[in-house]
């Protein structure tokens, strides 16, 4: 059996990781083993970051990032919700659309780039298309499930208490019963969303996959890096943030 | 004892009960009217269909035949009949109060009134000050309790109970007993029991109506003296128990 680590000895723990590997990552790059433009090391990101930051490209990048990302995450999420529970709540539905979603689901959103770009142009509507598609499909299958997942049992106290129509059913039980299923697939939606934000603006659409598109252009690896860091640090606030609200949401679960 | 006043809640005619369209019937022959204000258990082995009788009377399961008579009382702001089942089936997403509050929304009375009938249904049950903790967090005997109170709080003509103490422990079970004698003495509710346990049954209802035979029907309708104590409680147990068992076959 693993001992329980004490909770200020896991954070002390996973600093001294992350020291480690910045160390580690350090020396291979002063040592010259490695050319310096293929790996750059990380005390050259902090300089690159004052760089971008004091032209205002970072904030800009940052901030047209954000907004393809939020746009296609709000739409891909409400669709996917709706449609999810559709499906699972009406059986006439579920069987017409069976197929299409099974023809649909497995090309990767990445391969409707050319059609994003020949419907919508290298614009903000494409990449918000791309990423509202990848985040519909995980919300889609996380509602189907968990919306299915709902106890018979409460669907028949429902129909006891005169709470048994369409409407009250579907709010009263239905939903609420779904809801930490739902938001399991909200927040696995928020990680594929950021991945899709990258892949997207790696064709040209302005924002933070483009500007390291354009670095590693020129070599520019310490740029490349800063924006990686940037993406994982924007992922890990979404992240928290939406846990956050979870739990508040989910008080009433142990 | 509750008062009886002789007039008739319920009036199940000819009523068979079965699973599926070409299984046969597992309970037939139902002839039942049962009195306002009594405390009617059904008591018979697994299987003869005591818990589908009571879904047939709630309207959540078709009978197979004959007809259900619910005498309802015109009043505005009530349901016909509610249900508690044996495992509390509490909506956990809802605080206590707004769990006894399920049945009362979307009946026409107004929110003031709603939350005092709330309120009472909870003093009824002791847990006035339970109302604003979520279901996770109380005892099984205390979400019983907020089940009894939430079937209540709709103020039914008939309160139809499934084993509502099957799953709870015996120190638990004989004071919910006690409590649900002392709610019947107080609201007058008729209530209509499902038990497969000999004992309760003779310690809380009035009448007692054995299911049993294949298929099943009823086998014996006796009046009793609630109560433990009462001077025949042994007598009429085991009267029960012999009359199953001439009409049990495995």
């Amino acid at each position: 059996m693993r001992q329980p680590l004490k909770l200020h000895s896991s954070i002390a723990l996973s600093a001294l990781g992350v020291g480690a590997f910045l160390l580690a990552w350090e020396a291979l790059a002063r040592s010259g083993v490695v050319p310096a433009g293929l790996l750059p090391s990380p005390s050259a990101v902090p300089g690159a970051f004052l760089a971008e930051f004091r032209a205002g490209t970072w904030q800009a990048m940052v901030f047209a990032s954000l907004s393809h990302y939020l746009s296609g995450l709000a739409l891909g999420t409400v669709l996917g919700i709706t449609f999810g529970t559709a499906a699972a709540t009406w059986g006439v539905w579920d069987a017409f659309q069976a197929w299409v979603v099974r023809m649909l689901r497995p090309i990767p959103s990445i391969a409707w780039i050319p059609f994003a770009i020949i419907w919508f142009g290298v614009s903000k509507s494409a990449a918000t298309f791309l990423i509202a598609l990848t985040v519909f499909w995980i919300n889609y299958y996380a509602t189907y499930s968990a919306v299915r997942g709902v106890d018979k049992d409460l669907i028949e106290l429902g129909h006891a208490f005169g709470q048994g129509g369409l409407i009250p059913r579907l709010f009263k039980i239905v939903l609420p019963g779904a809801l930490p299923g739902i938001l399991s697939g909200v927040r696995a939606g928020l990680g594929q969303g950021w991945m899709t934000v990258v892949a997207a603006e790696l064709f040209g659409i302005s924002g933070l996959g483009a500007r390291m598109s354009d670095a590693s252009g020129l070599l520019a690896t310490h740029i490349v890096v800063l924006y990686m860091v940037t993406i994982a640090a924007l992922y890990g606030v979404c992240d928290f943030l939406f846990m956050q609200v979870q739990q508040r949401v989910l008080a009433w679960q142990k | 004892m509750a008062k009886i006043n002789g007039s008739a809640v319920i009036d199940l005619k000819g009523v068979a009960i079965g699973y599926g369209a070409e299984a046969p019937p597992v309970l037939v022959d139902v002839d039942l009217s049962i009195e306002r204000g009594s405390f009617v258990a059904i008591v018979g082995p697994s299987g003869v269909g005591k818990s589908t009788l009571l879904r047939v009377v709630a309207g959540l399961h078709e009978a197979r035949g004959g007809s259900v008579t619910i005498h309802e009382t015109k009043k505005p702001g009530h349901r016909p009949v509610s249900l508690v089942f044996q495992d509390a089936r509490l909506l956990p997403w809802r605080r206590v109060a707004k769990n006894v509050r399920f049945g009362l929304e979307g009946l026409p009375i107004a929110a003031a009134e709603r939350e005092e009938r709330v309120a009472a249904a909870l003093r009824l049950v002791r847990l006035d000050d339970y109302g604003r903790r979520w279901p996770y967090e109380l005892s099984g005997g205390q979400r019983q309790r907020v089940g009894i109170a939430r079937a209540l709080a709709v103020d039914p003509d008939i309160l139809l109970m499934d084993e509502p103490f099957g799953a709870l422990d015996a120190i638990t079970r004989h004071s919910l007993q006690d409590e649900l004698l002392r709610i019947h003495r107080e609201t007058g509710k008729t209530v209509l029991f499902v038990t497969h346990d000999l004992e309760e049954a003779v310690h809380l209802a009035d009448r007692i109506i054995v299911l049993g035979g294949s298929p099943a029907r009823i086998v014996q309708d006796v009046r009793n003296e609630p109560g433990r104590d009462s001077g025949g409680f042994r007598e009429q147990v085991e009267q029960l128990r012999s009359g199953i068992a001439d009409n049990y076959s495995i």
